[in-house]
């Protein structure tokens, strides 16, 4: 690899030869307009908004599609090319319908950014002169789109083949009529199809779930790691607590991570964000009343056969914890595996066949995950799902969600709702960002522990 | 045979009855070239078609014979020809004559390709609104199986050449080369991104000589008479002749090969046979509707070759001239030629996807009368937008378009919204 200097805007740089401008402009964070071009999926060259002059060349020319060479001169704000960009722009628009008071994507959408860099033009023709297309096509699979925001870089189009391979998404018909659609009857099949969403520029695909839910502007972004399986997919979580409200999570979006997921995740972690407000165990209980009624369930088991079921979507940290303690008690520890393991999950992108998120720090505290005795005189589960399907003459509880009966109860804070550290399928260690803070909060396991304790 | 100003390269056999038969086509010499050509290389056959400086005359008229010297020519590279006939420019109406009346000679002209690149497969990607003619081309090829001067051996030469046929589904952008390439792949007809050194064009990943159906039929011709043979004709730079086509308001509107050079209004007056109804000419777009119109004084200076047309600054194009007497709307022809834009633009690239419509727009706004003076400045804009700023052509031929008609005609359009404002 050879370095090359070119000169941007009169500023030098120093740039890995033969590659792509665009590429190199982004990495040297220096605001370039485009539309078609992703890192993920490649060129396109269709939008022509990543013109750039060139010296020595008389016409401008797009930087998605030229390669740095020695002493290249680039000018990319410059009367010239603002002109070429302002009169692109001002065709993008001339058929968008400019509904951004009701669109999912305002705040976050690429036109809206460019006209306030690039356009701020008056508007040349009438409302009723623009192109009608469909506004609200179900493309299946959690995915809306509107035609007539559509700028048409095919970005999801390219995604779907190039990524997904599966193709469903196309351009139908040609020039300003041109739409992007699906074979007619069939919608979207891919599993990782939601992405498409964020892949669009604009508000043309709008993810139904996400669709009129929340203003952009209002969601908080939170760094965190997907519970969905073991993969530990990199993401944002976007929650906000609206006045009067709790605070609630209302998508999730991929975060890059080259090393393990790339750009993109798949729907089933996306959507999987629900279950943490679904359903949830969050009675109020009093701390003195189960610290009383804990020990005395202890107290009687201290000779027994005892178990400590472990979840394996628990942070590390709570695992040290509950080892610790079941080491003092004289208790199994248990992780039965078998409940997570769903073959047909696993595909060759990025899902793996086991849907918990700490499968291997279960394995890094060699805590036992085959179990084929389920009889014991004292279960305490953490958050296990195998639960119900022990005996147990008696039973402690500490749960998420009200999917399981004990003799105790005890109400534990969702990974969403307290931090830690995951490991991932690779053994990669990845941290995990508190994310919501519930006005009437529940205590996380380890808090729970050193008051048990 | 002595070669003049009256000779006919491409359309000799054109008005022999059934000459799109083998039988009557061989009768007139159709395949004599190809012995000969099987006794040269490929050095010798590029550099004939080199030195014939002959241009491609599917519109470009770029030089054949960099084309053809940019392929490699080895049996290990799996070469493959594409011969263009959608031929969708309106105005333009010449290689379906040679598909329907000589259809041998193309096929001569493609052997001879083929053997020059060491290509076995040959793909003639044409109209499908060409119907009766592909019917006559496909019969021909046919023909040529049965005779055994396609197939495994072809002409008994122990060189494997094979003919498919291809029809285009519809889309005008499909000539250009690398968007016929894309839907001849199977693809979606969207032109690529050009590459930044010269290179062949690529079939599957394959070296694609790619060229004009006039350009592969005049091939055979280069090797009977050599290049100075072709030199005898046309003008030092465009040498040769091309299958002119003219309509419009003239008396004898049809396809007639001309060699390069000869003026523009003695065309139209001796061989088109002058006016129709002796009214005044008023505008001529020369080669297509894609190259810049011409006004009537400017049809009486020019000269049909590449040349003289750039410095008219048109193009020559495909040769299809499209004649407008005194009482054409120049606003009605160029609306009538930005719809067909309008629907034809493929819709890859901004500028033209939506300025073709935008242009048809303000240009229909003028006409119903609800123009504006200040309309000029924005239509010179998107003008400006799509020339040169676009992956092909297409948009730049929309430029072209709008800004020789407007500015050779402004006053037709001002009338428009003058009348318009009086409302």
């Amino acid at each position: 690899m050879s370095l090359v200097t070119i000169s941007v805007d009169g500023k030098h740089m120093n740039v890995e030869d033969g590659k792509l401008l665009i590429d190199a402009l982004i990495e040297n964070q220096i605001d370039l307009p485009y539309f078609c071009y992703h890192e993920a999926i490649g060129a396109e060259g269709n939008c022509r908004m990543c013109m750039v002059e060139i010296e020595g060349q008389k016409r401008p020319q797009i930087a998605c599609d030229t390669f740095v060479k020695e002493g290249m001169e680039i000018r990319i704000d410059s009367p010239k090319v603002n002109k070429v960009r302002q009169d692109i722009l001002e065709l993008e628009l001339i058929n968008h319908p400019v509904d951004c008071p009701t669109c999912d994507q305002a705040g976050e959408c690429s036109l809206q950014d460019y006209y306030m860099d690039y356009g701020l033009y008056d508007s040349h023709i009438g409302k009723s002169e623009k192109n009608k297309k469909g506004k609200k096509v179900d493309l299946g699979r959690n995915v809306m789109l509107d035609q007539e925001r559509c700028v048409l870089c095919t970005r999801c189009v390219r995604f779907t083949q190039k990524i997904t391979k599966t193709g469903e998404l196309g351009v139908a018909h040609r020039g300003d009529h041109s739409y992007i659609t699906t074979v007619p009857g069939r919608g979207m099949e891919s599993e990782y199809s939601m992405n498409v969403v964020d892949l669009c520029p604009v508000g043309a695909l709008t993810s139904k779930d996400f669709r009129f839910n929340q203003r952009v502007w209002f969601l908080k972004p939170v760094e965190s790691i997907c519970h969905g399986c073991t993969k530990g997919c990199n993401i944002y979580v976007d929650h906000n607590k609206e006045k009067y409200k709790d605070d609630m999570i209302f998508r999730i979006r991929p975060r890059i991570n080259k090393e393990i997921n790339g750009h993109f995740i798949c729907d089933y972690g996306r959507l999987s964000y629900k279950t943490i407000h679904e359903n949830r165990y969050m009675e109020k209980v009093e701390k003195d009343e189960i610290k009383e009624k804990f020990d005395s369930i202890i107290a009687k088991n201290k000779t027994t056969k005892t178990a400590v079921l472990v979840d394996a979507s628990l942070y590390l940290e709570e695992m040290a914890t509950i080892l610790q303690y079941a080491e003092s008690i004289g208790a199994e520890l248990l992780c039965p595996s078998e409940t997570y393991l769903d073959e047909s999950f696993e595909d060759d992108m990025l899902r793996t066949k086991y849907k918990c998120s700490n499968l291997q720090g279960i394995k890094s505290f060699d805590i036992t995950t085959e179990v084929s005795d389920k009889e014991y005189d004292l279960v305490i589960n953490f958050n296990h799902p195998d639960f119900v399907n022990f005996k147990a003459k008696q039973s402690i509880s500490f749960q998420t969600h009200n999917n399981f009966e004990a003799d105790l109860k005890i109400p534990v804070a969702a990974h969403a709702e307290t931090s830690g550290t995951l490991l991932n399928i690779d053994n990669v260690k990845q941290y995990c960002n508190k994310i919501i803070e519930p006005n009437d909060p529940v205590l996380t396991i380890n808090e729970w522990m050193e008051y048990l304790r | 045979m002595e070669i003049n100003e009256n000779t006919k390269i491409v359309s000799a056999k054109f008005e022999i009855p059934n000459s799109n038969t083998l039988e009557v086509a061989k009768a007139h010499g159709a395949y004599d070239a190809i012995d000969k050509a099987f006794e040269m290389n490929s050095e010798e056959i590029i550099k004939i078609v080199g030195d014939a400086n002959l241009r491609g005359k599917g519109g470009g008229g770029g030089h054949a014979g960099t084309k053809w010297a940019l392929m490699p020519c080895t049996e290990e590279s799996e070469s493959v020809v594409v011969i263009n006939s959608d031929e969708s420019e309106p105005g333009t109406f010449k290689d379906r004559q040679i598909i329907s009346k000589d259809p041998h000679l193309l096929i001569e002209g493609i052997i001879i390709a083929c053997w020059t690149v060491k290509a076995h497969d040959a793909y003639i990607y044409i109209r499908g609104e060409y119907k009766p003619f592909i019917d006559k081309l496909q019969g021909a090829i046919d023909e040529a199986y049965e005779a055994g001067i396609l197939g495994d051996n072809a002409c008994g030469k122990g060189f494997r050449v094979d003919i498919t046929a291809h029809r285009g589904g519809g889309a005008y952008v499909c000539g250009e080369k690398s968007a016929l390439l894309e839907s001849l792949e199977g693809k979606r007809g969207h032109p690529r991104l050009k590459p930044k050194g010269k290179e062949p064009e690529w079939y599957f990943g394959r070296p694609t000589l790619l060229s004009n159906v006039e350009t592969f039929s005049t091939v055979p011709f280069l090797i009977k008479h050599g290049s100075e043979g072709y030199h005898k004709l046309g003008t030092e730079k465009s040498p040769g002749t091309l299958l002119f086509q003219i309509s419009g308001h003239v008396n004898k509107p049809g396809v007639y090969e001309m060699p390069f050079g000869m003026k523009m209004i003695d065309f139209i007056n001796n061989i088109a046979g002058g006016m129709k109804n002796g009214k005044k000419l008023k505008a001529v777009i020369p080669g297509g509707v894609s190259t810049a119109v011409l006004t009537a004084e400017e049809a009486e200076q020019v000269t049909l070759d590449y040349e003289a047309m750039w410095d008219f600054n048109t193009e020559l194009g495909t040769g299809g001239m499209i004649v407008m007497d005194e009482d054409t709307c120049m606003v009605k022809a160029l609306k009538n030629i930005l719809e067909f834009y309008e629907e034809e633009s493929c819709g890859q690239c901004t500028p033209c996807r939506d300025g073709s419509g935008w242009a048809d727009l303000m240009i229909g706004k003028m006409l119903a009368g609800e123009g504006k003076m200040e309309d000029f400045a924005k239509i010179q804009e998107v003008s400006d937008s799509m020339n040169g700023k676009t992956i092909c052509l297409f948009g730049p031929s929309i430029s072209s378009g709008l800004n020789s008609y407007i500015g050779k005609f402004r006053d037709e359009f001002e009338a428009y919204i003058k009348q318009g404002e009086q409302k």
